[in-house]
């Protein structure tokens, strides 16, 4: 039989577990100080590569972002985005009427080491500035961003046409519109003023590049990426596994909280977790691309992975029901963000098709009556899942030029002013075959076109019933993506599915979209109003301010009156992780900043004994 | 049998040409423009016509023919248009995972199948064979989407019996950890219809004279079954197995983007979305010459198999 230990026993053994789980715990604490810290998670489709000056999808884009370094970038707190330096000093003021722009680089910014450089350091100088947006533009790359520097930079447009005509880019050639002044100064001069020129220099597209890597590396440079950021490529598996691990040559940066708003929860948890610290603090990290929604879910759910960016739609009803966190994920500690993306997906009208299409009063009506029959509510809700915020005008949320108050009842659901609109402008029944004709008598069908997929065809689906309710017919057919291009760039379409995605945060980035001299090539739209056009002309020879927000608004106002577009929603995503991620803020204008974030080692491990 | 395989192999070169022309016409003619898809968000003419100009569709047909032809006999197709990546690499570092995952499938289905087959096939009209025919009808009727969603997430999520997904650099993890799933998916599915077949190539044989002449000597019955029905009902089994063979180096799609595995299968599919005609044509150049090589095997297979059959 065993006795009972007594009092005095009982409190050695207390001591004694207490010193073992000090010394465990301190034990841990040196694991935790010598861990790597790692992070994992998905992307929603998948990578082409890494060359900055010839990838165009989001997710390569990204991974660009990591490893190159722009010359301006966005601040990570302010909303609307805000341009901060990023290679560069300081931004830029504009000169000469928003002609030139001059950028002074941070001296002692160094390239990763590469075999390239032959075993010395290299700097970053402003002739690597040069060479990139050079490169952009040189034939041989197919550079899908050379758009942002076609017929604005002076001599560069010629460049690029000799290039053509001899086979050969002549990077050496000195032109007036990229100026290498001195080792940390490049001047950018243009042809006309240009005020949102700047945001051009945020892109990944634009970050420099150093020239020897790129004649090392020949056709390769997609899988050589060798840049100034925090992190560079450690290991690829195409299609499959990005691994990226921190830079050991970069300057560390610490936390800027100019731009942080005090009041706002999400930015003091961000201070809290990453003020003191050098950034970055992430050792690797591991993104594993994946085209399909169930596979990325439950490898965020099964804690396989720390985050998931862009919940899936149809696992809405799972992580968060009636927008809270499911009780499972709240018990764990995840963490809830729901970002408006800035972009605005839409139905849009070939205004040059014989039907839908002009600027008489019954084509108008027509269009108008048909964005009048769209339930959109029911859309978000049903096909959105909630995940999308009703749209007023072609500016999202957290772009400049974006008016909260502007909200108009064109863009409502309302049958019978659809009914009224159609049957006032003659748009009936007029051989009574049950569908409404044309005023001159003429069967009308709309053809509607979208890609293969089964969210569009679920658009598809109810605009077919909600045009049907109003007694109009439609047919729907889907087609290959690059179909879809072609039949847009050719006009060959009555009415589309369509969506615009910022490439800088300012309106005159969505409103280019309906500016008639862009049409067929931005503006397939094809819509050409001479007051629109005016108004997009005057608005490009002003900065930011209150007044050319009044031209944007104008502009708004016309398009509502002539309805090329039927606006849909502003989308909105849900991103989660988990509470060991540290410093997570999802930036509206990046699909990762992973510059600012941290893990905690011991907390994940904690949780996952759990 | 020299004289015949010489003969099979000259047959190839015609069909070869049916399947260059064939994908030349599907590609030029019927496939969309691949330099819209590359020329980016805001393409504008001279940038698709200079991406034309350097992918050669700017040439005339005849010449684009002559160098596809050329690609294939060299199996030199340049590199994808999306990525830059050597296609011949593409094709290299695809293969093997497609390959890690259909081998293990394909070996443990047939067997599986012929196995249960065999044995539905000697119990005929019993509870078991009415059973197994039952459950494989359910099988055969259920998409096999529904068994990757519904697996991934019972197995591989609920009871964390395996990785919901992934692949690694390393044979044997990839054959012991990541490719456990997936095989076991594919087999589920396969398993119904070739159980079905085979049994009844079983039954047919089980109903010839020489069984019951067997039966009638004294042959013990798994002698009967494994000596003589099994034996004879091998060669529409390595046919039907054959007709399969092919499919092994494409891989299936729907497991490969579910598991995310690196195989062909899913290259197909990236391909096609992104129009990278290089990658594609070198697939499905590649696939027609598995295919007419693996027909050619299973033929020689079938002396191997029956004595009795002869080359001519």
């Amino acid at each position: 039989m065993l006795a009972e230990p007594g009092r005095g026993s009982r409190i050695v053994a207390r001591l004694a577990s207490l010193l073992l789980a000090c010394l465990s715990g301190l034990a841990g604490a040196q694991a935790a100080a010598t861990e790597p810290k790692v992070l994992r998670f998905a992307f929603r489709s998948v990578e082409t590569g890494f060359d900055p000056q010839r990838v165009d999808d989001v997710y390569s884009s990204a991974v660009c972002n990591e490893i190159f370094e722009p010359l301006l970038e966005f601040d990570y707190f302010a909303r609307p985005a805000k341009l901060v330096p990023g290679v560069a000093v300081a931004v830029p003021a504009a000169e000469d009427g928003g002609r030139t722009y001059t950028f002074r680089l941070k001296p002692g910014i160094y390239f990763a080491d590469d075999p390239a450089f032959g075993g010395k350091r290299r700097e970053l100088t402003a002739a690597d500035a040069a060479y990139a947006i050079k490169r952009l533009r040189d034939p041989r790359n197919r550079a899908p961003y050379a758009w942002l520097f076609l017929n604005n930079l002076t001599g560069l447009d010629e460049l690029h046409d000799e290039a053509l005509k001899s086979g050969k880019f002549d990077y050496d050639r000195p032109i007036a519109g990229i100026e290498v002044v001195d080792r940390y100064t490049l001047r950018l001069r243009l042809k006309d003023p240009d005020f949102t020129f700047l945001y051009r220099l945020t892109l990944p597209q634009t970050a420099p590049v150093a020239r020897e890597v790129i004649t090392a590396y020949g056709e390769d440079t997609m899988s050589h990426p060798v840049g100034t950021g925090p992190f560079r490529l450690a290991e690829w598996t195409r299609r499959q596994k990005i691994v990226l691990v921190r830079n050991p040559g970069y300057r560390g940066l610490v936390l800027d909280t100019t731009y942080a708003d005090p009041n706002l929860p999400e930015h003091r948890q961000v201070i809290a977790e990453l003020q003191g610290k050098t950034l970055p603090q992430l050792d690797r990290i591991e993104i594993y691309p994946m085209d399909t929604d169930q596979p990325r879910f439950l490898s965020f759910m099964s804690g396989a992975h720390d985050l998931i960016q862009e919940l899936p739609v149809s696992f809405i009803g799972e992580a968060v029901p009636a927008g809270n966190l499911a009780p499972a994920l709240a018990a764990a500690g995840v963490r809830k963000q729901q970002v408006v993306d800035t972009s605005v997906w839409y139905a849009q009208f070939n205004m040059e098709d014989p039907v839908v299409g002009g600027y008489t009063p019954e084509r108008v009506a027509l269009r108008r009556a048909i964005a009048f029959a769209f339930d959109r509510d029911q859309a978000i809700a049903v096909l959105e899942k909630g995940q999308g915020a009703p749209a007023y005008g072609p500016i999202p949320p957290g772009v400049v030029g974006y008016d909260p108050a502007f909200v108009t009842d064109q863009m409502d659901y309302d049958p019978a002013r659809a009914v009224a609109l159609l049957d006032m402008y003659g748009w009936i029944d007029a051989d009574g075959d049950g569908w409404r004709d044309q005023p001159d008598g003429a069967p009308l069908t709309i053809d509607y076109m979208g890609t293969a997929g089964s969210a569009t065809r679920h658009y598809a689906g109810m605009w077919e019933r909600s045009l049907r309710r109003v007694g109009i017919r439609l047919q729907a057919r889907a087609v290959q993506f690059s179909d879809q291009l072609r039949d847009r760039k050719a006009g060959k379409y009555m009415m589309a599915a369509g969506a615009w995605t910022a490439d800088w945060p300012d309106g005159q980035n969505f409103l280019a979209l309906l500016y008639g001299p862009n049409a067929p090539d931005l503006n397939d739209t094809r819509f050409r109003l001479p007051a629109y056009d005016r108004l997009y002309e005057r608005s490009l020879q002003m900065p930011d301010s209150p007044e050319r927000d009044l031209l944007y608004r104008e502009m708004t106002r016309l398009m509502l009156v002539y309805a090329p577009w039927r606006l849909l929603t502003y989308r909105k995503w849900t991103h989660l992780n988990y509470p060991w991620v540290l410093g997570y803020m999802k930036h509206p204008m990046y699909q990762t900043r992973l510059l600012y974030l941290d893990v905690d080692p011991v907390a994940r491990r904690r949780a996952q004994a759990n | 049998m020299g004289a015949y395989i010489a003969r099979r192999l000259w047959q190839t070169i015609p069909t070869l040409g049916g399947v260059i022309l064939l994908v030349f016409i599907l590609f030029n003619w019927v496939g969309g423009d691949p330099a819209l898809v590359l020329a980016g968000k805001v393409p504008d003419p001279a940038q698709i016509e200079n991406i034309r100009r350097q992918l050669g569709l700017d040439q005339p047909w005849w010449i684009q023919l002559w160098i596809f032809v050329g690609q294939v006999f060299t199996f030199d197709f340049g590199r994808s248009w999306s990525t830059n990546q050597l296609v011949s690499e593409v094709l290299l570092t695809r293969v093997g995972p497609t390959l890690t995952v259909m081998v293990p499938m394909l070996v443990l289905e047939t067997l599986l199948a012929v196995a249960l087959a065999l044995l539905v096939a000697y119990v005929r009209g019993s509870l078991t064979d009415r059973t197994v025919m039952f459950l494989t009808t359910v099988a055969m009727s259920i998409s096999f989407l529904v068994y990757i969603i519904v697996f991934q997430w019972l197995l591989g999520f609920r009871l964390d019996w395996f990785p919901v997904q992934g692949w690694s650099n390393d044979l044997w993890t990839n054959l012991t950890v990541y490719a456990p799933l997936p095989v076991l998916l594919g087999v589920l599915v396969s398993v119904a219809p070739s159980l079905r077949l085979y049994r009844s190539f079983f039954l047919d044989e089980i109903g010839q004279d020489y069984v019951r002449t067997a039966r009638a000597k004294g042959l013990a019955e798994n002698r009967v079954m494994l000596r003589h029905v099994l034996r004879n009902a091998m060669i529409p089994i390595l046919t039907y197995v054959g007709i399969g063979l092919p499919g092994l180096f494409v891989g299936s799609f729907l497991l490969e983007v579910f598991f995310s595995i690196p195989g062909l299968g899913r290259e197909v599919i990236e391909s096609v979305n992104r129009s990278d005609f290089p990658v594609i044509k070198a697939i499905t150049v590649y696939l027609a010459i598995v295919t007419m090589s693996v027909n050619l095997l299973v033929d020689v297979l079938y002396r191997v198999a029956d004595p009795r059959v002869s080359f001519k």
